[in-house]
């Protein structure tokens, strides 16, 4: 389809920056304030929906039994696929790779999976024969700014809801065990990466927090912190825009730091409510 | 007895929702038990001067599993759902424009083509579309000793000997369109149908109490129960 992006009038362009330079927002939000975070589980291990705002993402995980890579006899595969589905944006043609899916999709796994966040080691079943492999995949389904911060909290909490299934190894056999058989095995994680967004303004002089699709629009740079609630940062990505000072991508890291920890509590809060549902209906089929 | 304690003629619990998506024109999703599709559709809009067609609106489909790299089936499925709605939607009023369906699976659970036609069916309604009439699809098993099961779940898929699903059309009755995979006889065949229009009457009952839902809702009128 031909339909681009719609071109935002020089009128809303002023409106929206001087309200920034006046500490407020388009969308009644104050500078540092994240949009409402939904998160959903699907009935199935492994499946995350999350709502930032009006902004869908939803993370699929899956995993098979492969053969090791030669080079890393005892380490699990690890693989992330983002895919801009075509129903998010009217711009987006499938089949054909945007510039902000590549960017989006490089950070991903730079944040997810070079940061070592998943215990891959954990993952081995017999060395150098047998290994698990992890899929990922992480469909954006509506875009409206910051799929980024969407998608990486989509890809945690999926990440923690998945379980795999439990493996026996007598001498050369290996036996799977199906998911009701034994109870399944959730993935060892050791840190919790989560990616928080700054966008700039009036030459650096404002900034705001988890920035909507208009503002995106208009920003004159942006940054991301990867960073996890022991305060440890992990990714920090700015790709161009107007020149930041150095106090000032430490002030943005302090705030990083505050809503990395508030939005890690809402994916633990989320992941206990779904297990508990889960084991409500499992007594409710005994009976 | 199935393993969900269903009886041979019932659907899994179905859930819908519209419009849940912003930037889409129009969007659905389609729930039978843990099977779901979300559809999005943007249109009918201007396409570009090679594709666009002098007469009627081109239906572009794209579908993509709930996880792995796309492969054939994934190809099928986009076919059988343009040739599907293609009969659908009155295409000839929007000359020179394209209507683009997308389907995303969100959960694989069995009859996830079924799921996505109804999804779109929705997501068609949602969008304003206008359609000659309304399509609802349903998918039934045949396993080995010949017993005929609707609505499949992926587990009990395992033992069938035949899938079949079937699309109907709501003015006319008749079979838009229908899908058979595996070994199965005439009688078989005919007894799917029967079993499979029982269910997809069901569906449009569904579908029409999603969509009066919504307009309530937007209108604030009662439009009374159907």
């Amino acid at each position: 389809m031909v339909r681009e992006t719609e071109p935002i009038a020089n009128n809303e362009r002023a409106f929206v920056k001087n309200v920034i330079l006046e500490g407020l927002r388009v969308d009644n939000r104050s500078a540092h304030d994240v949009r409402t975070v939904k998160i959903n589980f699907g009935s199935q291990w492994g499946h995350s929906e999350v709502q930032l705002g009006k902004t869908r993402v939803a993370a699929t995980v899956s995993c098979e039994m492969v053969r090791p890579s030669p080079a890393q006899p005892t380490e699990g595969i690890i693989q992330f696929s983002t895919e801009f589905s075509p129903m998010a944006s009217p711009s987006i043609e499938s089949g054909r790779l945007s510039e902000e899916e590549v960017l989006i999709s490089r950070l991903l796994e730079k944040a997810l999976k070079r940061s070592r966040a998943i215990d891959t080691e954990g993952l081995c079943i017999v060395a150098g024969e047998k290994v698990w492999a992890v899929r990922v995949d992480i469909r954006v389904l509506d875009h409206n700014g910051n799929v980024l911060d969407c998608a990486c909290i989509a890809a945690v909490a999926a990440l923690q809801h998945f379980r795999r299934p439990d493996v026996t190894v007598v001498g050369e056999e290996v036996t799977i065990h199906s998911l009701d058989e034994r109870s399944p095995i959730p993935l060892s994680i050791f840190h919790i990466p989560i990616c928080v967004t700054f966008a700039f303004f009036s030459n650096g002089e404002r900034q705001v927090v988890d920035p909507s699709l208009l503002e995106e629009q208009i920003q004159e740079g942006d940054m991301t912190f990867v960073i996890n609630i022991h305060r440890e940062l992990c990714t920090l990505s700015k790709a161009g825009g107007i020149p930041i000072e150095g106090s000032q991508i430490l002030h943005c890291a302090n705030i990083a730091a505050i809503k990395a920890a508030e939005i890690t509590e809402l994916i633990k809060a989320a992941n206990m409510e779904s297990q508990t549902r889960k084991e409500k209906k499992k007594e409710s089929k005994r009976e | 007895m199935r393993p969900d304690k269903r009886n041979t003629n019932d659907i899994r619990v179905t859930h819908t929702a519209l419009g849940q998506l912003h930037r889409a024109d129009g969007s659905g999703r389609y729930q039978f038990g843990d099977s779901s599709v979300l559809c999005g559709i943007y249109g009918p809009a201007a396409i570009g001067l090679r594709d666009e067609k002098l007469d009627r609106a081109v239906i572009e489909v794209s579908f993509s599993a709930a996880h792995g790299k796309s492969t054939t089936r994934e190809r099928l499925h986009e076919r059988l759902l343009r040739s599907t709605f293609e009969t659908a939607i009155l295409s000839a009023l929007h000359p020179r424009t394209g209507i683009r369906i997308t389907c995303q699976t969100l959960c694989d659970d069995g009859a996830v083509l079924a799921t996505s036609i109804n999804a779109t069916m929705l997501a068609l309604m949602d969008a304003g579309i206008p359609l000659r009439s309304v399509i609802t699809a349903v998918s039934c098993m045949v396993d080995k000793e010949g017993e005929v099961f609707l609505d499949p779940t992926a587990l009990e898929l395992k033992e069938a000997q035949s899938t079949h699903t079937f699309a109907f059309d709501n003015v006319s009755g008749g079979v838009v369109s229908c899908e058979s995979t595996g070994v199965f006889t005439e009688e078989e065949y005919e007894s799917c149908y029967d079993i499979c229009k029982q269910g997809s009457d069901a569906i449009e009952r569904f579908l029409r109490h999603a969509l009066q839902k919504k307009l309530e809702k937007q209108s604030g009128l009662d439009f009374g129960k159907s």
